[in-house]
């Protein structure tokens, strides 16, 4: 992935946009659509107002967090699947503490975070635990504790956390003073994305230029090699597990600080597996990540619009991430095979 | 109690026959964590089917059709392709999610107004041949792996392909084979689910079942016979949740819904991990 060469990047690209195009337009045709005017659509909900922008880079917030959070786990040869459930904890942990909280919004900003974060570290732990101790694979745990994160969103909105001023299955409204306001008149957009493409930058830092970086890359590529000079496997694979958990639950709190306010059910739609699919086109490298985040959070943003507009069903924007991902999967595996 | 027991093998049947077509590929030495989206597959084809005027066998058989599609189409990446099994499942499910959602609204309109579709008849116990015949495949599946000879291939394929490669087999052909079949099987228990348990498509409407069959396979540690008490279990939990959540119970209605996945997950701590798990599950074919 880091390995790669300039030719072999630029043609793993090329095939999966032609795949995304090929995608786009022959989903757009189906639904008896003229492609072009379907894509004039995606491309202007996408990025074609300054509302457009917004939106696009409200809904990157959650998808960059768990996008690095699934590569510095990926990286360090973790396969932390549940990103979904991570965020999940994350925003029950800040719909929990949110309303709470009296005195600055500053300080009660920075508790909600670090609640959110914190819960999403403890969300993986069990993961992490089963497959320290017991050798359970964390792919099946991590997918297990997805389902019981839902399960319990769906019970606390309806029973602890529930609005007491309402029937509604939602939990209490976080106060104005704490929610983040938009950053412009006529957009949803917030300093949270600041936040996340700060986090961003801050992995991207460790993971490719700290000593700590190298360690838990090497665990990831070379586990026998990196146990051989001596290198704490146990320990570095639990900080990737507690950090990528961290990342996606701050991702959850952020959601609920900055966009919806509170919590209700359902309430992740597929933050987490986006991330992933946002860390494999971008080769688990976090900018990389970041990137790929950005653009699936346009597409999603776009469809939307597309879908109003020209009556493309929006589930495109689920559709085309994964199409993307099977093609690069696809191209890089057989072009290491060509040169093995 | 019989209506208990009924909606049990009726909840069991369709987890059953998905985790015997995710055990089958497992033993050949793949892994299919989209399964949850072979599942949705096979359901929203049996429901388009059912909708353009095929009984309900029928519906049943173009899921089949669907799943055995879906395996090649796995297998072309994953088995044929040496693309990371795990990575390739990822992918699969948001494709199959998205895909399966985006078809269903082409049908029935974005405003989305819920179809019903024929059920299959019921043959004996409340339940239809077809969810009966499925408590068979775990015992079929037991004789095929131990007595035949392809079903032996095929355990060399997991347990060690190098052999297999250097005795003349095709690892490639044999896991290719095993995610046919296991396609198969997944989309006809997605299927079962709308032509049984709830006789509509909704977005999502496995509602994880396909991530709990994969638990399931990890509970049986690749054992067919067992797969039978470990699906029994789950969908007896389920069963009980919708009985208790009728007979107004005060226990909060998540934790049935969170039961089967945390019965899972304990089965999976005690089952002493990786213990009994085909030595090549995962690795790429020689």
């Amino acid at each position: 992935m880091r390995g790669e060469s300039a030719v072999r990047r630029f043609a793993v690209a090329a095939t999966a946009l032609a795949a995304a195009a090929a995608a786009l337009v022959g989903l757009a045709i189906l639904a008896g659509a003229s492609p072009l005017e379907a894509l004039r659509a995606l491309a202007e909900g996408a990025a074609g107002s300054t509302a457009a922008l917004g939106e696009t880079l409200t809904r990157a917030t959650a998808l960059v967090l768990t996008g690095v959070g699934a590569s510095l786990a990926f990286r360090a040869g973790v396969l932390n699947i549940g990103l979904e459930g991570q965020f999940l904890a994350g925003a029950v942990a800040a719909a929990a503490v949110g309303p709470l909280l009296a005195g600055s919004a500053l300080g009660a900003r920075v508790a909600i975070l670090a609640a959110a974060a914190f819960a999403g570290a403890l969300w993986v732990a069990p993961a992490a635990y089963l497959e320290a101790r017991r050798g359970v694979p964390e792919v099946l745990s991590t997918i297990l504790l997805n389902l019981v994160a839902a399960a319990a969103v769906s019970g606390l909105v309806r029973g602890a956390l529930q609005d007491p001023e309402g029937d509604y299955p939602q939990s209490r409204a976080l106060s104005d003073a704490v929610r983040l306001a938009p950053l412009a008149s006529g957009s949803r957009i917030t300093a949270a994305v600041l936040i996340a493409l700060a986090l961003a930058l801050l992995v991207t830092l460790l993971l490719q230029w700290t000593p700590f970086g190298l360690k838990l890359r090497a665990t990831g590529l070379a586990p026998a090699a990196a146990r051989a000079i001596g290198l704490p496997r146990a320990r570095l694979r639990l900080l990737a597990f507690a950090s990528s958990g961290a990342l996606a639950g701050l991702a959850g709190g952020l959601e609920v600080m900055a966009v919806t306010g509170r919590l209700y059910d359902p309430f992740a739609a597929g933050a987490g597996y986006t991330g992933i699919a946002a860390a494999l086109l971008g080769g688990s490298h976090p900018l990389a990540a970041t990137a790929s985040a950005v653009l699936f959070a346009a597409l999603g943003a776009g469809s939307s619009a597309m879908q109003r507009d020209t009556g493309v069903p929006g589930a495109l924007a689920t559709i085309v991430p994964g199409v993307l991902v099977l093609a690069v999967l696809a191209a890089r595996a057989r072009l290491a095979r060509k040169t093995t | 109690m019989s209506g208990f027991l009924e909606v049990a093998l009726l909840l069991a049947a369709p987890l059953l026959l998905a985790a015997a077509g995710e055990l089958l590929l497992e033993r050949a030495g793949s892994i299919q964590i989209g399964l949850e989206g072979t599942m949705l597959i096979g359901a929203f084809t049996a429901f388009a089917a059912a909708r353009s005027g095929a009984g309900p066998h029928a519906a049943l058989l173009a899921a089949a059709a669907a799943g055995l599609l879906a395996g090649a189409a796995f297998a072309a990446f994953a088995v044929a392709g040496r693309a990371d099994p795990i990575l390739v499942g990822t992918a699969w499910n948001l494709v199959a999610v998205g895909g399966t959602a985006f078809c269903y609204r082409l049908l029935a309109g974005v405003t989305g107004s819920v179809l019903e579709v024929r059920t299959l008849p019921a043959l004996a116990f409340g339940l239809p041949a077809a969810a009966l015949a499925v408590f068979v495949v775990p015992f079929v599946l037991e004789v095929f792996l131990a007595r035949t000879r392809p079903g032996l291939a095929l355990v060399a394929a997991g347990e060690n392909p190098l052999a297999l490669a250097a005795t003349g087999g095709s690892v490639v052909a044999v896991r290719t084979a095993a995610s046919v079949a296991a396609g198969a099987l997944g989309a006809l228990g997605g299927a079962l689910l709308v032509l049984t348990v709830s006789p509509t498509f909704v977005e999502g409407v496995t509602a994880g079942r396909g991530f709990l069959a994969l638990a399931l396979v990890v509970f049986a540690r690749w054992k067919p016979l067992r797969l039978v008490p470990g699906a029994l279990l789950v969908a007896g939990a389920t069963a009980l949740q919708y009985r208790l959540q009728a007979g107004g119970s005060h226990i909060p209605y998540a934790v049935f819904l969170a039961l089967p996945s945390l019965l899972a997950l304990f089965a999976l701590a005690f089952a002493r991990g990786r213990g009994g798990a085909p030595k090549a599950l995962g690795t790429p074919a020689p």
